[in-house]
């Protein structure tokens, strides 16, 4: 319901910019930033993209109440073009290519969704455009390309926190299946898991995937009830992680941990499951709870947090707003330390980042990934989404999610 | 009927003239255009493959998107595999011709309603098998190609003429088509193939070089799309849009000749464009709406509406004579 008057928006911004483009030519655009972003506000992942789009604009509205991107010596605007690509890589693709061509962005955010990112990264590869991924999984920055960098940090580490700290928390873990949507982060979630944890100790009773579409999971999960895990994890995005987690309850499928990634981590899965999210698992990459001091446009967790839930009226920022908000500070940071507007030299400076932002540490790999960090642990605990890990954030300890 | 005579020569010129804006356009236009004409170019030779199966012989084809993706993906595994990009592509055609050729038999048995439920679960088949056999295919993480080097200006217009290559093959091999033996016996086909059977016509010889005209130029496109965007995966390729999306184009435009599947490629996409962009929330609905008009205003196609009458009425105060004269056409 939402989506009409931020629609509305896009497309008066849009026209703005190619008449603003068209009246005052080239002399505006030497004092402007343009960023481009390919958005997914429709189609399959509508719901990740509109959170991306109001990261975008809490990020350009602080940005605008500071005066600028400061360049050199002078201060710039920004200006921050978006197209709704309609969750189709056609048409990332063909937008990415607008943006740099017809409206002659200096530089592109890459839409969620991994897929869509290598896509849209292809295209700026070709133009030697700097782009930033707001959630790339590992295999999104395995084809070399020199212009993609993305603030998700590696999944992997997910995997290795939730091993450690589960087994810890409840003992006699030693059965897990794994379930996961044959789609790029989410099946690398489950390969991760399917692969670390016999080192571990722990036995996959079931390993299995599901098709992006799949309506219907009843012979899964009779097949991980014949397993009797101790342990049931499954990756997928909200709606199939709902559906799963109902016909669950349908079979009377349970066991000690239930782990969603990363379902718990948005209010939607919450709010649609009720009294079944109880117990449910998750790790990811940002929880609001953590506590960062930067010198962004935020300042500190705390900021962003407040920024997003007065934007929203009060819902909660989730790891996908957080990091959408986080590429263009990483951004707005290369572009004040290389002094410069210039493609090369703002690379370069994204190249050689280390910085702390409100989002956390930002510091790119060789292959463009953000670095590896402490990744919240959370669990449903009374109806919301509580941090069980790290130590230093912690507000609960880890429940067992069945057995009561 | 005359006038619709000489609509084929204004027909054939029009293309003419529409292919040598394409050659021109990587110089005079800038690359998004370009793209834009890749995209066309690439719709065209999947409508005017479709054309064949489902046009000429009056199979509901929805098989379109399993070629496509079948060559986006034998394609992608050739160049991976060291193969040059062209050679690639061919690969990826004959892939393709040899798929439909061992599918054809069995599927062609297929009638109406049962033939149009086993060409969509081809797709859905070929996404299943792209997905299973992850070391081979890269299953949901998709497989990256080669991306070609030499600047976005080079890459454009590489992709553009390949496309339209395609565009143009599929293009001459209906006209010859149309005007041959094999066009007189999908025809008849089309209107009863008992009868067709009974007078002679090789029926399901027929059929399958129908299928196989239609997946060589789908395949061909699939395979260039991959090496144009340098990563595919299933849901990408091997999508139920884009195999539903090739058959209302053809069906708005005309089907069963050469020019009506591009009229519909041309009018589908200005209308796509139009709305997605005065329409954020609208477009979903589109698709469905084009389906209804056709099936309710438009059962011939764009190109079978009688323009003359149509564009009499709409003349400010038209007389009656010439409207009568046009229907009378």
């Amino acid at each position: 319901m939402q989506a009409v008057p931020i629609g509305l928006k896009r497309i008066a911004m849009s026209l703005g910019a190619a008449l603003l483009a068209i009246g005052m030519g080239a002399e505006s655009h030497a004092e402007t930033v343009r960023i481009g972003a390919p958005l997914a506000l429709s189609g399959a992942l509508a719901s990740s993209g509109t959170k991306q789009a109001l990261a975008y604009e809490v990020w350009l509205e602080k940005v605008k109440a500071a005066g600028g991107i400061k360049v050199g010596d002078k201060m710039y605007d920004v200006e921050l073009i978006t197209y709704d690509y309609q969750t189709d890589g056609k048409k990332a693709a063909q937008l990415a290519e607008k943006l740099i061509v017809d409206d002659k962005v200096d530089f592109l955010t890459a839409p969620f969704g991994s897929g869509h990112t290598k896509i849209t990264a292809g295209v700026a590869e070709r133009y030697n455009v700097p782009i930033i991924a707001v959630a790339s999984s590992e295999p999104v920055h395995d084809q070399g390309y020199t212009n993609l960098f993305g603030t998700l940090a590696p999944s992997g580490g997910l995997i290795d926190v939730m091993i450690a700290e589960f087994q810890k928390a409840i003992p006699g873990v030693k059965r897990v299946a794994v379930l996961g949507r044959e789609d790029v982060f989410p099946n690398l979630m489950a390969k991760l898991m399917a692969d670390k944890a016999p080192a571990a100790g722990l036995e996959v009773v079931y390993a299995g995937t599901y098709p992006i579409d799949a309506i219907d999971h009843s012979s899964s999960l009779a097949a991980i009830k014949a397993g009797a895990p101790d342990w049931i994890y499954v990756t997928g995005y909200s709606q199939d992680l709902i559906l799963v987690r109902k016909q669950m309850a349908d079979i009377g499928l349970e066991a000690p941990i239930v782990t969603m990634i990363t379902g718990p981590v948005y209010r939607e899965f919450i709010d649609a499951l009720g009294p079944l999210a109880e117990g449910v698992t998750s790790a990811t990459w940002w929880h609001w709870g953590t506590d960062y001091q930067s010198t962004d446009v935020f300042g500190s967790t705390k900021a962003f947090y407040d920024a997003i839930v007065a934007k929203t009226g009060g819902a909660e920022p989730d790891y996908v707003h957080a990091s959408s908000a986080a590429a263009l500070v990483a951004l707005q940071m290369a572009i004040e330390s290389a002094g410069s507007i210039d493609r090369d030299k703002v690379r370069a400076a994204l190249r050689s980042m280390d910085a702390v932002t409100f989002y956390g540490p930002i510091k790119f790999r060789s292959d463009g990934m953000n670095s590896a960090r402490a990744y919240p642990l959370i669990q449903i605990q009374g109806g919301a989404p509580v941090i069980v890990f790290p130590e230093a954030v912690k507000q609960a300890d880890i429940k067992a999610f069945a057995g009561k | 009927m005359s006038a619709f005579i000489g609509g084929k020569n204004l027909g054939l010129t029009i293309v003419l003239g529409v292919v040598a804006v394409l050659i021109a356009l990587p110089f005079i236009g800038d690359n998004y255009l370009v793209r834009l004409a890749t995209f066309l170019c690439l719709f065209s030779a999947l409508a005017l493959g479709w054309n064949f199966i489902g046009g000429y012989a009056g199979y509901p084809s929805f098989a379109t998107a399993a070629f496509y993706g079948l060559g986006a993906y034998v394609g992608a595994l050739l160049q991976n595999a060291g193969t040059p990009m062209p050679l690639a592509w061919l690969g990826a055609g004959l892939g393709c011709a040899i798929f439909a050729a061992a599918l054809g038999p069995t599927l062609l048995r297929l009638k109406g309603h049962y033939f149009a439920v086993g060409s969509i679960a081809i797709v859905e088949i070929m996404r299943l098998l792209a997905s299973i056999f992850a070391d081979f295919t890269g299953g949901g993480m998709g497989l990256n190609v080669p991306i070609l080097r030499g600047g976005p200006d080079f890459a454009g217009m590489v992709f553009l003429y390949a496309m339209l290559a395609v565009a143009a093959a599929a293009f001459l091999t209906t006209l010859a088509v149309d005007r041959g033996r094999l066009g007189f016996g999908l025809r008849c086909i089309q209107q009863n193939e008992d009868a067709a059977n009974m007078l002679g016509v090789d029926v399901n010889a027929y059929k399958t070089a129908a299928f196989v005209l239609s997946a060589i130029f789908c395949g061909l496109a699939g395979a260039i799309y991959a090496s144009w965007v340098a990563y595919i995966d299933p849901t990408d390729v091997f999508s139920i849009l884009l195999t539903l999306k090739v058959p209302v184009m053809v069906l708005l435009g005309g089907a069963g000749g050469a020019y009506g599947p591009l009229v519909g490629v041309v009018a589908f996409m200005a209308m796509e464009e139009l709305i997605w962009s005065n329409f954020l929330e609208l477009h979903h609905g589109v698709l469905g709406v084009i389906i209804v008009i056709l099936v309710f205003f438009l059962p011939g196609g764009l190109l079978k509406l009688r323009w003359p009458q149509i564009l009499g009425r709409f003349r400010a105060g038209g007389d009656a004579k010439s409207e009568a004269k046009a229907a009378a056409e």
